[in-house]
This record gives structure tokens, sequence and C-alpha cells, in this order.
């Protein structure tokens, strides 16, 4: 335990010297350049920019109204800054939260679809002509400073983002600083669709529940294209396919309802709810043993939805002796 | 929070299923009596009842909080409104710990100086004049 006092000293200096370093390589590790994969390099253009995104210059806390209008104007939606700040800002926190940027993008007939939060699909959806709202903590994760920006562009070439942002139109950031800032928010963005329209990166389940979500608050005339288009983009989908012929149904369509219930159990033949509807669509169209033989279908399989399809079927049996 | 959550949860569970069990239980149809889009998810997502009792309450709470934050009251129906289940959930859990974007940073020296290095080194953006 007795050491001469020069080692401790000398110990102690070493141990400064290799704890900063680590701190540097650990730092450093967070902020590299991000890399593309080989098949987005390829699929990429080199540079993209999308010119004609209006800007709005934020005042005080306001960059989460700020970026939401220029989404939306660039979507043809004709809201202000100062519509959207009740809409979104909460004074308590002198901030705007992410579910509620999302839900002010639905009050204004778009669809928010999250995407990927990988660098490329960021990329992809620029190149894509599509806006993309982005979260940043421009400060540390222990004294953050979140911000709402909206990327407009990118330069591979000389790695860098180009972003709407704060009170600066066409802001250029290089890729490395971009990234780090933006990897403190788990990569968190957003695009705004019109119904109809889908991101080009999104998997079938997250498009789903987005459009659903629209659908609760706009109804289901608004929702309708967007089902359309999930079916197209995602056909093994059985769950776009029942959507649809929900949304067909109620907006009066009922031979094309009809259609879709039949394509969603073609998809997936377990789906309870798709027989059950299939059978009850096809009972108000008067088909009753076709309606018959999908309500069996749907009170074989077990689930929430078994009761349901056997009072159905016991209903159409009677109503046909 | 996690224990507390724990512990809190069975109590609250137990509170709300005799409250609310009729609302939760009817199920939600479109017209014809066609199972809706959104039943047919959350019946594949949750086949829990107490997720659904959670998600009646949670925008109630989202309701509350968004008036305790200084929210216009005529602007908070359609504020919740506009929400998902998912989203009503997670403001109700989780609004106090949820990034505000904002941009503004609490002045401490301190803060400013590590700031200030750290967007020397490319780490964070919050200087316009490092760049």
């Amino acid at each position: 335990m007795t050491r001469p006092p020069s080692h401790g000293i000398r110990s102690a200096r070493l141990a400064g010297v290799l704890l900063l370093g680590l701190v540097l390589v650990l730092l450093e590790g967070c902020a590299t350049t991000p890399r593309l994969s080989e098949s987005a390099v390829q699929a990429l253009p080199s540079r993209a920019l999308i010119e004609d995104v209006p800007f709005h210059a934020q005042r005080d806390y306001q960059c989460g109204p700020a970026s939401l209008a220029m989404a939306l104007n660039h979507q043809g939606v004709e809201a202000s800054v100062d519509e959207l700040i009740p809409q979104v800002f909460l004074p308590g926190r002198e901030g705007s939260v992410q579910p509620e940027m999302l839900a002010a993008v639905r009050r204004h007939g778009r669809i928010p679809f999250v995407i990927d939060n990988r660098f490329e699909a960021l990329l992809t959806e620029l190149a894509d002509g599509q806006p993309v709202v982005v979260l940043q903590n421009l400060a540390l994760p222990a004294w953050p400073l979140w911000h709402y920006a909206v990327a407009i562009g990118y330069d591979r070439d000389a790695n860098e983002l180009i972003l709407h942002s704060g009170e600066e139109a066409e802001r250029i950031e290089s890729f490395r600083r971009f990234d780090a800032t933006w990897a403190r928010s788990d990569r968190w963005a957003f695009v705004a669709l019109p119904p109809g329209d889908l991101p080009v990166g999104i998997d079938a389940d997250d498009a789903i529940a987005a459009t659903a979500d629209f659908e609760r608050v706009q109804g289901v005339e608004a929702a309708l294209p967007g089902w359309e288009a999930l079916t197209q983009r995602f056909p093994g989908a059985a769950m776009a396919h029942f959507a649809l012929g929900n949304a067909r149904h109620a907006t009066g369509d009922r031979r094309g309802a009809i259609h879709a219930f039949r394509r969603a159990v073609a998809v997936d033949d377990e789906l309870a709810a798709g027989w059950l509807n299939l059978g009850l669509a096809l009972r108000q169209q008067g088909e009753s043993d076709a309606a018959r033989a999908a309500l069996r279908h749907a009170a074989a399989l077990p689930g929430p939805w078994q009761s349901r399809a056997r009072d159905a079927l016991a209903e159409a049996g009677e109503s046909d002796r | 929070m996690k224990t507390f959550r724990r512990f809190i949860s069975p109590l609250l569970i137990v509170a709300m299923v005799l409250g609310s069990l009729p609302v939760a239980a009817a199920p939600q149809a479109s017209d014809g009596g066609l199972i809706g889009t959104q039943a047919a998810l959350d019946a594949e997502r949750t086949t829990d009842a107490r997720e659904r009792i959670h998600e009646v309450l949670a925008r109630d709470d989202v309701r509350e909080q968004l008036l305790a934050q200084g929210v216009d009251p005529a602007d908070v129906e359609a504020r919740v409104a506009a929400l998902s289940d998912d989203e009503a959930h997670q403001m109700a859990d989780q609004l106090d710990e949820m990034p505000a974007g904002a941009s503004v940073v609490g002045a401490l020296f301190a803060v400013f100086v590590i700031l200030l290095v750290t967007d020397i080194l490319g780490l964070t953006n919050v200087f316009p004049f490092t760049r």
C-alpha cells in the first residue's frame, strides 16, 4: 500500500490520458459520416434538392409549427404558422412534442408516415421529392436542445444535407454533424403525404397503421384512396385488402367491398374478420349461399370474432329456411 | 418508475375493469354489423382487454395534461381527437420525458463551454459561428 509518490502521480496521469482518449474515441464513435449500403449508393442520385418547399422562419420556440407549415404547404395545404401554433405548441414545455406533430398533419388531411430510422431512408425520400421533417437534438443528451427542421435535399459528393432550419433557409449541414444531432432523437423523421401516396421505404404494417389512424380522424371517404394505394403496393397484406373492403362498404360500394374481402381471405385464409365481413356483405347483397360459406369459415376460426361469426351464421341459416 | 408502475398497474386495472368494462367490451362495428378496421387491428395487436381500457383512459389523461401545459381549452378537444390511440397512450404515460422541439438551451456557462467544444468537434450544432 506504500507506493512511491512519483509512481502514484505517474499512474494518475496515465489514467487521465487514457480516460481522455477513451472519451474522444467514444465521442468520435458516435459522430462518423454515416455510411450508406451498397444498394443505396447505386439507387440514389448523387444529389437532390426539392426547390419549391416554402420557407417559414421560426419565431421564439416555434420550430415545430414552422416545420409543419413548410411540409404542409409543399403538399398544397394552406396552413400558416400562426394557425398551426395553437394546434401543436405546448406553452408549458415551450415546444412541440412528436405525437402532436403527427396529429396536426392528420388534421390537415395529410397522412404522417414516420420513416425508417436510417440515414439512407432519409436520402431516399429526398431523392423521391418529399421534404422530410426531422427531429434533432442540437446539443448533448444531458442538456438537450430539441429542434425540428425540414430536410429538402442533399449532396453526396460534398457529404452535405440541405435543410430549412430555424431562421435559415437552405442551410447546409455536413452529413456527419447532421447525423450526430439526428441520432439523438433515434433518427426520428416523417413525411406528410396525401392519401393515395406512400413513402418509398415503408413496411406494410406501418403504412396500414398510419392509414388507419388517419381514417379515425378524417373519416372513411378521405382514407379510401390510401387503402387503394396500399393494396396495390402490398398485395400480400391481407389487412390492407380488409380495410379497403370496409372503406368501400362504408362509402356504398358493396360489390367492390366484397371483392376486397375476397382478396383479403385469399391472401390469408385465417383472417377471421375478413371471412366474417365477407359473409355479412354477401348476405346484404342477397347471396345467401356464398354468405353462409364465408361465415362458416369465420365461425371455424378461434379468436375474438368467433362468437359473432357463429351468431351471424345461425341468423343466415334461419332466415333461409 | 418501473417498479412504481408495476405496483400501480394491477390496482388501476382492477379499478378500471370494474368501472369501464361495458365501454371497453363494446365491439366497434361499422354499418351492417361489419368489423371495423380499427377494431380488427386492435384485436390483432392486443387481445388484452386491459390495454384497451387503458386507451380509453389515456385520452382523458392527455386532455388534463394539455390544459396543465397551458393549452387554450378551446383547442384541447381537437388536439386530443387527432391523436392515434398509440400516441394518446404515449402522451398520457410520458409527456414530461418527451422531447419538445423548441431550440432553447439552459444558459449555464459550463454548459456553454462544453457545447462550444463539442460544436467545434462537430458533434453538436448549437452555435452558428462554429461552422
